[in-house]
This record gives structure tokens, C-alpha cells and sequence, in this order.
């Protein structure tokens, strides 16, 4: 290394150590003074740089760190309970939409099954009570058919349908009839279900749903409630 | 439970082994203590949200530094910079810019720093402060370590000529880099 090579490693890096920067300072009383500046100049520039660190700088950013990481937690927690309560409702949701994918029909005989006790009753109803019954549901009878043993206002489903519950009593053993106020088929269908005999159509704003043993009498019925609902 | 306390363990470690030279050094990179203060606090909550990409210990110092120097790159993203050309700059610049407070050869050393360009206060800082060699400057600020030795040497001659030191005699025929 010479005098040029050293003043030049000098301006770099004042303190290296290199072994040939080492040997040229040893031989060169020049270069040595010039390096003894130079670190006289390191020692006031690194005095000079060294300026005041705040006090209690660690402490608060410490305090920063541990209050951001606490709120980062409760929001993530907040987060989960939100997830678990999202999924629920979704849970919930999901069956019930199951629940309503159910078709009126079989809602209907599900229903029927619930209180199949009313299938015993014979004592006639009060035509009165059958058109104050509809009239809760928001449907003015144009005439009341024959021989109704049962009539109450019941909700049908998952959806709770909003529906008037009926038993006829027939020589074929008890007819249900079952008007569903809030939903309206699009054709009418027979079906079976259960051992029973459906039929299912649209009348008026709703559905007229038939359930019986045997379908003797549904065409009677059908009639009946056609003249009584569509007039 | 352990994991999380352990980690905490060791950025407690971290903010009391580096938080007075990050200090010092984003105060040479922006010129004002609050701003300094605030700059290193984000590198560490920063810092601490990455805690696992952390190495090895030997790298920390770098590793913050890097972090500290990306801070405060968005704060200049977010704020106009104001930079000062000092490619002839006189002693009596220095003297001028002293507050009245600010006296001695540190207060006019600091003065000349503050003046310098950032591409030749960067490189110095990172030696003078960080400790660093110029093969590791190099890496930090992605250029070559050609270019940190003609920085480093730089910088040195601006401020020796700042403060009317010496910056002629053999040190002015030497060849840069």
C-alpha cells in the first residue's frame, strides 16, 4: 500500500485494520499523523452524533407495543365471538331454509301428525266460530260447508304459515282441511304421504290442502271450499 | 402462553439494546427529535408485528435499521421533503444555522451533519452510528460498495471543509473512487 492507497483507505474507514493499511501507518511517519487527525476528527464526529436519547424512550415504546398488542387482542377476540355468532345465524338459517324447503304439502302432514288428537272430535262447530276463525286470518267465508268438528287457527311449518286448521268428519273416517293464508301453490296436485291421501290447490290467496284416509271425498270438499272461499 | 411471553421476552431485549442508536440515527435522518421519537417508536410496534422474520440475533441491528429507514420513507411519501443542495457550503453557513443554545465544536460538527446531503449522510451515519462495514452499507442501501467507499469518503471532505478543517493537504490529491 502507498501513501495514496493509505490517505484514501483513510478517508473510508479511518480505524481499519487491515494488515497491509497496519504495516504502511508503521512505515510512514507521515501517514500516521494524517491518521492520527483523522481519528482525533472520528472522535468528534462520533461525540457530536451521540446526541441526548429522550429519557424513558424504551419504557414508552414498551408501553406503546403492549397497549397496541392488548387492543389487538380484544379486536380479535371481538372478531371471533363476531365469527361464532355469524356462523349460528348462518347455522340457523341454513336449517331453516331446509325446514322451508319443504314442500306446503308435507309441512301440512307434519302438522296433522302434531295433533292427530283432533281427528276424534264429532260435535259440531258453530258456523260463527268457523267464520270468526278465517276472519282473524284475514279471510271473509262466503258460506260455511257442513259438518266441521274442529276449526283453529294454527301456524304450519318452519315458517309458521299462517293457517286455518279444519276436521270434517265423513263416512270414510275424518277429512282435514288445512288453508294455508300466506302462500299460494302454483297448480293443484294429488299426492300421498304417510298413508294419507292429499290434495293440494289454489284458492282464493292461499292453499286449501285436503288429508285423508281415502280420497272419496275430496271432490265433495274441494267444492265446498271453493263456494266458501272463491265464491 | 410461554411462545407470546417469550416473545416479549426478547422485543423487550430488542427496544433496550436498540432503541438509543435508532434514536440517533433517524434523529440524523430528519433533523427533529419528536419526529425522531415517533419515527422509532412505529419501526418497533412495526417490528414487533414481524418479530418472526427475525433470524438471527447478530442481524438485529441491521434488521431494525432497515425498518426504520422504510418508516421513514412513507413519511416522506406522505410529506413534501425539504431538501437542502449543499454543494458549496461555507463555514459561515454552519456558524449561521447554530441556535444561540447550540455552541461549541459538537453544536458546529452537528450543524455541518444536519447540512450534509442524505446520499453522504446515510452511509456515514450508518458507520459512524451503526457501526457498519461499507460491505453491509452497501447491502442495506442496494448499491455497490464501490459506491459507499466514494460516499463515505465524501462526505468526510464536505464536512471537514464545512468546519474549515483539514480537507487539502494530501486528502485533496487523492483520487475518489
Amino acid at each position: 500500500m502507498n501513501c495514496v492507497e493509505f490517505r484514501r483507505q483513510l478517508a473510508i474507514e479511518p480505524q481499519a485494520t487491515a494488515a497491509d493499511f497496519v504495516r504502511h501507518r508503521t512505515e510512514c511517519p507521515r501517514c500516521a499523523e494524517a491518521q492520527a487527525r483523522a481519528l482525533a476528527f472520528e472522535g468528534e464526529l462520533v461525540r457530536a452524533l451521540s446526541v441526548a436519547v429522550p429519557a424513558q424512550l424504551a419504557e414508552a415504546i414498551l408501553l406503546a407495543q403492549t397497549t397496541a398488542e392488548r387492543r389487538r387482542r380484544t379486536n380479535l377476540r371481538r372478531a371471533s365471538m363476531f365469527a361464532i355468532a355469524a356462523a349460528l345465524v348462518l347455522a340457523i338459517g341454513v336449517a331453516g331454509m331446509r325446514a322451508e324447503a319443504k314442500p306446503l304439502s308435507v309441512q301440512a302432514v307434519e302438522h296433522l301428525h302434531s295433533e292427530e288428537e283432533v281427528l276424534a272430535l264429532t260435535a259440531p262447530v258453530p258456523a260463527a266460530e268457523v267464520v270468526r276463525t278465517f276472519a282473524e286470518r284475514g279471510v271473509t267465508l262466503k258460506q260455511v260447508p257442513d259438518g266441521i268438528s274442529f276449526v283453529a287457527p294454527c301456524p304450519v311449518g318452519a315458517s309458521k304459515h299462517r293457517s286455518v286448521h279444519l276436521v270434517m268428519p265423513t263416512e270414510d273416517g275424518p277429512l282435514t282441511v288445512i288453508y294455508i293464508v300466506d302462500q299460494k301453490v302454483a297448480t293443484a296436485a294429488d299426492f300421498e304421504r304417510d298413508g294419507l291421501r292429499g290434495r293440494s290447490l289454489p284458492l282464493g290467496s292461499g292453499t286449501l290442502i285436503l288429508l285423508a284416509r281415502t280420497s272419496a271425498e275430496f271432490g265433495r270438499a274441494e267444492a265446498q271450499w271453493r263456494a266458501a272461499i272463491a265464491g | 402462553m410461554s411462545s407470546v411471553s417469550s416473545k416479549q421476552r426478547q422485543f423487550d431485549a430488542l427496544v433496550r439494546g436498540h432503541s438509543g442508536d435508532l434514536f440517533r440515527y433517524a434523529y440524523w435522518l430528519c433533523g427533529e427529535e419528536a419526529l425522531a421519537q415517533d419515527l422509532v417508536q412505529e419501526s418497533f410496534l412495526r417490528a414487533w408485528r414481524s418479530l418472526d422474520s427475525l433470524r438471527e440475533t447478530g442481524a438485529a441491528k441491521a434488521w431494525l435499521i432497515t425498518i426504520l429507514r422504510r418508516e421513514h420513507a412513507r413519511l416522506y411519501e406522505r410529506k413534501t421533503p425539504q431538501f437542502v443542495d449543499v454543494d458549496e457550503v461555507e463555514v459561515a453557513d454552519v456558524r449561521e444555522a447554530l441556535t444561540p443554545e447550540g455552541s461549541g465544536e459538537d453544536a458546529l460538527v452537528r450543524a455541518a451533519m444536519l447540512k450534509l446531503e442524505v446520499k453522504y449522510r446515510e452511509p456515514l451515519l450508518m458507520q459512524v452510528v451503526g457501526g457498519f462495514s461499507c460491505e453491509e452499507i452497501a447491502r442495506e442501501l442496494n448499491i455497490s460498495s464501490a459506491a459507499v467507499m466514494t460516499q463515505l469518503f465524501r462526505a468526510r471532505q464536505k464536512l471537514k471543509a464545512m468546519l474549515g478543517g483539514e480537507s487539502n493537504d494530501a486528502q485533496a490529491k487523492v483520487i475518489v473512487l
